[in-house]
C-alpha cells in the first residue's frame, strides 16, 4: 500500500487546480472463481486486481480517473491530468492526515488463500451431488465458487487515512430441470463477508436440492395467467423489489438531482403504515456489510421508511453536497475502476406481525411469489419489472398449483401504498447490484407480504 | 515493466515451473467519459489501463489467472495461480492453443481522426446534447443524461506455439436521456449514438428524438389484453437478438443450452430472415482480424434465408463437432476465459421503410422499448416476459401511445414468425456479447397483457 507522504503528494496535486476536495483510493484484491459443470471442475481462474482512483470535487463537479500504476511518478501525472480538467488556483495547501481506527465487525476466521482449491472443489461437489440426486427430470447443475479478498487504502484532502480488509465468499448452484423440448432453471447463491467458514454455518445440500426442488416444480408448471390481481411475494429474495422499485429511487444518486420519485418527500407517507424499511450496513458478516465505506465513511444503519413515512436517504459526499446532507456510509464501488456513489448494503423491509399462513389463508385468488427472479427499474419513473422465478396460484386460502413465466410490472410508490399485510418471518437472499458505480453484492430482504393489487404479465388470460 | 519484457519472465517462469504450454492476452486501453448536467461538466473520468490474461497446460489441463500490474509479484502470481487452477480440472474438454492461421484479414477498427478529437469538442458535444434537449420542448423538465464517452483498446496475444498478434480498435458514444413532465405525468426518452466516425454524432438529430420519444408517450394508457400483431422496433429487436445470441453458440448446443441442437441445415426460421456474423466490417464495434485464440474472423450467415447454416465456433467445440473453427472465441475481458461470442451480428435489412411496415401491419402494437431482459428472458427455452411501451396502431396509424403492458413469447416462435424485415438496421453499443443490430420486425403474433 501506498506511503501517507505519498498519498498526501498525490492529493495535494490533484488540488492544484481549485478543487476543494481530493480522495485517493487504492485496491489490491486477489480472487478465486471456479466452476463446475455437471460434477467436473470446468474453470479455475485466479487473479489479482490492482489499481488507484483519484477524485476531486470542486463544488457539484466531479473528476475522476484512475491507473494500475502506482509509481511515485505515474500518480502524480494521472493527479495533474485529473486537475486539468478544472480550472482555479490552488486552494488547499496542506493535508494532515490522520490514521481512522477501523473498527471491525466483520470476523473472518477461515482466509480463502488458507484453504486449498481442493477443499473448495469438495464443497462444490457436495452440491452437485444434492442437486443432481433430488431428482430425474435434473439434467445439468452448474456450481460457481468465489472468494475475493480485497485490501483497500482510503485517504482524502480532509485528513482521512483509512485501510480495511474485505473477504467474501459465494457459492452459485444453478439446477436446470428439463421435460420434453423444455427447460427450466433455479439459481440459489448464498454468500456472506466472510471466509470459508461460511460453508459451517450454512446447509450446503439443503440449498442445492431446494434449487432442484424449484427448477423441477417449474418445469411442470403451467403458465401464470395475465392480469391484474393480489400478489404474495415470499421472504428472503423476494425483497429484490423493494431494493429495485424503491430502494434505487432513495439513493442520492437519483435523488439529489430531482430524478427520483422520492425526491422532496421526507416526512411524507410514501408507503402503507405497515412497511418500516432499512438500509443496514452494520450486520456481522452479512454480505452487503463494510466496516466502512468506499469513502472511509462508518458504515450505520440508515432507517429508510418508517411506518409509511419517508425517513432517509442514502447519501454519499458528492450528492449530499447538492442535498445539503451528511453522507451516511452509502458510498460504494465496484472497483478502483468506478468513482463511489450512494449505493444500498443489506436492504430490507422489517418484520410486521402477520404470518406467513394467515397472509395465504386470509387471500381468495393471488400469485404467490415464492422465489422472485432478476429486476429492473427506471428510477426517472419509478417503473419496474420483476420475473416470478418460482410462483403459485392461491385460491380460497389455500396454494392451488404451481405457475411460471410470470412477469410483476408497476409502479414503486404504488405498490409501496398497496402493501395490505406483512408477515414476521424476515430473512434475506443475496445479489449482485449493478448500477452506475458497477456491480456490489448487496442482501435485499423482507418477510412475506401481500400487495392487494400487481399487473402480472404471462402468457394466459386470468380465470 | 514492459509487455514484452514481462511475457518472457512469466514464459521463463513458466517453464521452469513445468508448465506445457503458456499464452497471454494483454489489454490495454484508454477511457474518457463525461457527463453534463445543468451546462456544467458534472462528472468527468479518465483512465489508462492495462490487464494481462494468462493461461496455461499442466499435466494436460489448462488454468487460468490474470493481474492488472506488472511486477516481479505478478510474474509468480501468474504462474502459481494457473498451474493451481490446471491441477483440479476434470473436465475433458481438449483445449487447444493455437500456433497460428496462414493468413489474417485486413480490419479497419481503429480511426485515427476519432482519436484526434479534442476533448474540448466532445465536452461541447454532451453540452449540446442537453442545450438541445431543453430546446427542443419546453415540457422538457430536465436532461437527467448527457454524456459522451471516448475509449481505445489494443489487443496483443501472445503463446508459446509461435502465435502474435495485435489488434487496435477506437469508438465514442453519446448517450441523452430527457424527463418530460406534463401535470402528474413523467416520461422518460433516450437515445445513443456509438461509432468512430466522429462526422455521424449529430448531438441536434438525437436530442430531438429521444425528447420525441419522450412527449410522444403523454397519455399512454393499457391496452386489452390478447394476441397483436406486433412491431419490434429495431432496438427493440436487437436487445432481444442480443439476450438470445447464445443460443448459436456451439458451446451451448453441446451442453444442452440451446434448442437448435440437431437443427443444423433445418429451417428455424421465416424466409425473410437472415442473420450475418461479420467480423470484418469497417468500423465495426466488434470488428477484430483475430479471435480470443488467435484465429483468423470470417464472415458468415448463421441462418441464411430461414435456414439455420451454422453454430458459432471455437477451437474447442469445432474440434468436437468435427469443423474449422468459425473464429467465434471470445475474451469478453482478460480476466475470462475463452468463450464464444457473436462480433457484429445481425438480422439481413429488408426494403421496406418503418412507416410502410406500419401500414403493412394494419392494426396491431409497436414496441418502442421492453424493460427485464436479464430477468425476464430465458436464453434455454426462449421464453420472454417482459415489461413494455410502444403505441397501438389501427388502420395502419399510429393512434396512441401504450404502457403497462407486458409482451411475452419465444425467441424461436418468434423468429418463425417474422413477416417482414424493414431497411432500417440500426446497431446497439457494442458489449462483452458482441456488437448487435436489426432493423424492424413485424411480427405475426405475441400475446400482450394489459388491462
Amino acid at each position: 500500500m501506498l506511503a501517507e507522504s505519498l498519498v498526501t503528494d498525490v492529493i495535494l496535486a490533484a488540488l492544484s487546480t481549485g478543487g476543494d476536495f481530493a480522495e485517493v483510493f487504492m485496491e489490491d484484491t486477489r480472487g478465486t472463481n471456479l466452476r463446475m459443470l455437471n460434477g467436473s471442475v470446468e474453470e479455475g481462474i485466479s487473479g489479482r486486481d490492482f489499481g488507484i482512483g483519484i477524485r476531486i470535487f470542486q463544488g457539484f463537479r466531479s473528476v475522476y480517473a484512475y491507473t494500475n500504476d502506482a509509481s511515485r511518478e505515474n500518480l502524480l501525472k494521472v493527479a495533474k491530468e485529473a486537475a486539468a480538467a478544472l480550472s482555479g488556483i490552488q486552494q488547499v495547501t496542506s493535508v494532515v492526515l490522520e490514521r481512522l481506527v477501523v473498527e471491525r465487525f466483520n470476523p473472518v476466521r477461515l482466509e480463502p488463500d488458507q484453504v486449498s482449491h481442493k477443499d473448495k472443489v469438495g464443497i462444490m461437489k457436495r452440491a452437485h451431488v444434492a442437486a443432481t440426486g433430488y431428482d430425474k427430470q435434473i439434467t445439468q447443475v452448474a456450481i460457481t465458487y468465489l472468494d475475493t479478498d480485497q485490501h483497500v487504502l482510503i485517504a482524502n484532502s480532509e485528513g482521512l487515512f483509512a485501510q480495511d480488509r474485505r473477504i467474501r465468499t459465494r457459492l452459485g448452484i444453478n439446477a436446470v430441470a428439463s421435460k420434453g423440448n423444455e427447460k427450466q432453471s433455479a439459481f440459489r447463491g448464498p454468500g456472506r463477508h466472510m471466509g470459508f467458514e461460511l460453508f459451517d454455518r450454512i446447509d450446503v445440500e439443503e440449498i442445492a436440492r431446494d434449487a432442484a426442488r424449484s427448477a423441477v416444480t417449474m418445469v411442470n408448471a403451467d403458465y401464470a395467467p395475465s392480469g391484474k390481481y393480489p400478489v404474495i411475494i415470499d421472504n428472503e429474495f423476494g425483497g429484490v423489489i423493494f431494493h429495485e422499485a424503491c430502494g434505487h429511487g432513495l439513493e442520492a444518486t437519483s435523488v439529489a438531482k430531482g430524478a427520483s420519485v422520492f425526491s422532496g418527500k421526507l416526512g411524507e407517507q410514501v408507503a402503507s403504515p405497515l412497511v418500516t424499511a432499512v438500509d443496514d450496513g452494520t450486520i456481522p458478516n452479512a454480505w452487503g456489510s463494510q466496516n466502512i465505506d468506499d469513502e472511509g465513511t462508518k458504515t450505520r444503519r440508515n432507517v429508510l421508511i418508517e411506518n409509511g413515512i419517508l425517513k432517509g436517504y442514502m447519501v454519499d459526499r458528492l450528492n449530499g453536497r447538492r442535498m445539503n446532507m451528511e453522507p451516511t456510509g452509502s458510498s460504494r464501488r465496484q472497483s478502483y475502476k468506478f468513482a463511489p456513489t450512494s449505493r444500498m448494503t443489506n436492504t430490507f423491509i422489517c418484520a410486521g406481525t402477520s404470518t406467513k399462513e394467515e397472509i395465504i389463508s386470509n387471500t381468495e385468488y393471488a400469485l404467490f411469489a415464492r422465489h422472485m427472479g432478476g429486476g429492473s427499474v427506471n428510477p426517472a419513473t419509478g417503473e419496474f419489472n420483476f420475473a416470478v422465478a418460482e410462483g403459485y396460484i392461491v385460491r380460497n386460502g389455500k396454494i392451488e398449483k404451481p405457475v411460471r413465466g410470470g412477469t410483476l410490472i408497476g409502479q414503486g410508490s404504488q405498490i409501496l401504498q398497496k402493501i395490505d399485510m406483512v408477515a414476521s418471518n424476515l430473512a434475506t437472499g443475496q445479489g449482485m447490484c449493478g448500477s452506475q458505480s458497477g456491480s456490489i453484492p448487496t442482501d435485499v430482504g423482507q418477510p412475506t407480504i401481500r400487495v392487494s393489487e400487481i399487473t402480472v404479465g404471462g402468457r394466459k388470460e386470468a380465470n | 515493466m514492459e509487455i514484452q519484457e514481462f511475457k518472457d519472465r512469466v514464459f521463463t517462469a513458466g517453464q521452469a515451473a513445468g508448465l506445457e504450454e503458456m499464452e497471454i492476452y494483454v489489454s490495454q486501453s484508454k477511457h474518457f467519459s463525461a457527463r453534463v448536467f445543468q451546462k456544467e461538466v458534472d462528472d468527468y473520468t479518465v483512465s489508462v489501463e492495462q490487464g494481462v490474461g494468462f493461461r496455461a497446460r499442466f499435466s494436460g489441463k489448462v488454468g487460468y489467472s490474470y493481474v492488472e500490474i506488472l511486477d516481479q509479484d505478478s510474474v509468480e502470481l501468474l504462474v502459481d495461480g494457473a498451474k493451481a487452477n490446471a491441477q483440479i480440472i476434470d473436465s475433458a474438454d481438449e483445449i487447444e492453443f493455437f500456433q497460428g492461421s496462414p493468413s489474417y484479414p485486413e480490419v479497419v477498427a481503429f480511426n485515427p481522426s476519432l482519436e484526434a478529437v479534442s476533448t474540448e469538442e466532445r465536452i461541447e458535444f454532451a453540452k449540446a446534447l442537453e442545450a438541445e434537449a431543453l430546446a427542443t420542448d419546453e415540457r422538457v423538465s430536465m436532461v437527467n443524461y448527457a454524456a459522451t464517452g471516448y475509449s481505445e483498446t489494443e489487443v496483443y496475444m501472445a503463446n508459446t506455439k509461435g502465435l502474435e498478434q495485435s489488434f487496435h480498435r477506437n469508438g465514442a458514444i453519446g448517450f441523452v436521456s430527457a424527463v418530460i413532465r406534463e401535470g402528474e405525468q413523467v416520461k422518460t426518452g433516450a437515445r445513443m449514438v456509438f461509432g468512430n466516425n466522429w462526422d455521424k454524432f449529430d448531438a441536434k438529430q438525437l436530442a430531438q428524438d429521444a425528447v420525441k420519444e419522450a412527449t410522444s408517450l403523454l397519455g399512454a394508457g393499457s391496452v386489452p389484453s390478447g394476441d397483436y400483431p406486433v412491431l419490434l422496433r429495431h432496438d427493440v429487436a436487437r436487445d432481444l437478438l442480443a439476450t438470445f445470441a447464445s443460443v448459436f453458440s456451439a458451446e451451448a448446443v453441446q451442453k444442452g443450452l440451446s434448442l437448435l441442437e440437431g437443427r443444423l441445415g433445418q429451417q428455424i426460421a421465416s424466409s425473410k430472415v437472415t442473420i450475418i456474423d461479420d467480423p470484418l466490417l469497417k468500423n465495426g464495434g466488434a470488428s477484430a482480424t483475430f479471435d480470443g485464440e488467435g484465429v483468423a474472423t470470417r464472415t458468415k450467415r448463421v441462418i441464411e434465408s430461414g435456414q439455420l447454416t451454422t453454430y458459432l465456433h471455437n477451437l474447442k467445440t469445432a474440434k468436437k463437432d468435427g469443423v474449422e473453427s468459425t473464429g467465434n472465441a471470445s475474451r469478453p475481458s482478460f480476466k475470462s476465459p475463452v468463450g464464444i461470442s457473436p462480433t457484429n451480428f445481425f438480422i439481413e435489412p429488408g426494403t421496406m421503410s418503418y412507416d410502410e411496415l406500419i401500414s403493412k401491419m394494419g392494426h396491431g402494437i409497436i414496441i418502442i422499448d421492453v424493460q427485464g431482459l436479464h430477468s425476464g428472458a430465458n436464453p434455454v427455452s426462449g421464453d420472454f416476459s417482459l415489461g413494455a411501451y410502444g403505441y397501438l396502431v389501427e388502420d395502419g396509424q399510429i393512434v396512441r401511445p401504450i404502457e403497462q403492458i407486458t409482451v411475452a413469447g419465444n425467441f424461436f416462435k418468434v423468429l418463425e414468425t417474422v413477416e417482414e424485415i424493414a431497411s432500417d438496421l440500426e446497431f446497439g453499443s457494442p458489449g462483452h456479447r458482441g456488437h448487435i443490430g436489426s432493423p424492424t420486425l413485424l411480427i405475426r403474433d405475441l400475446s400482450i397483457a394489459g388491462m
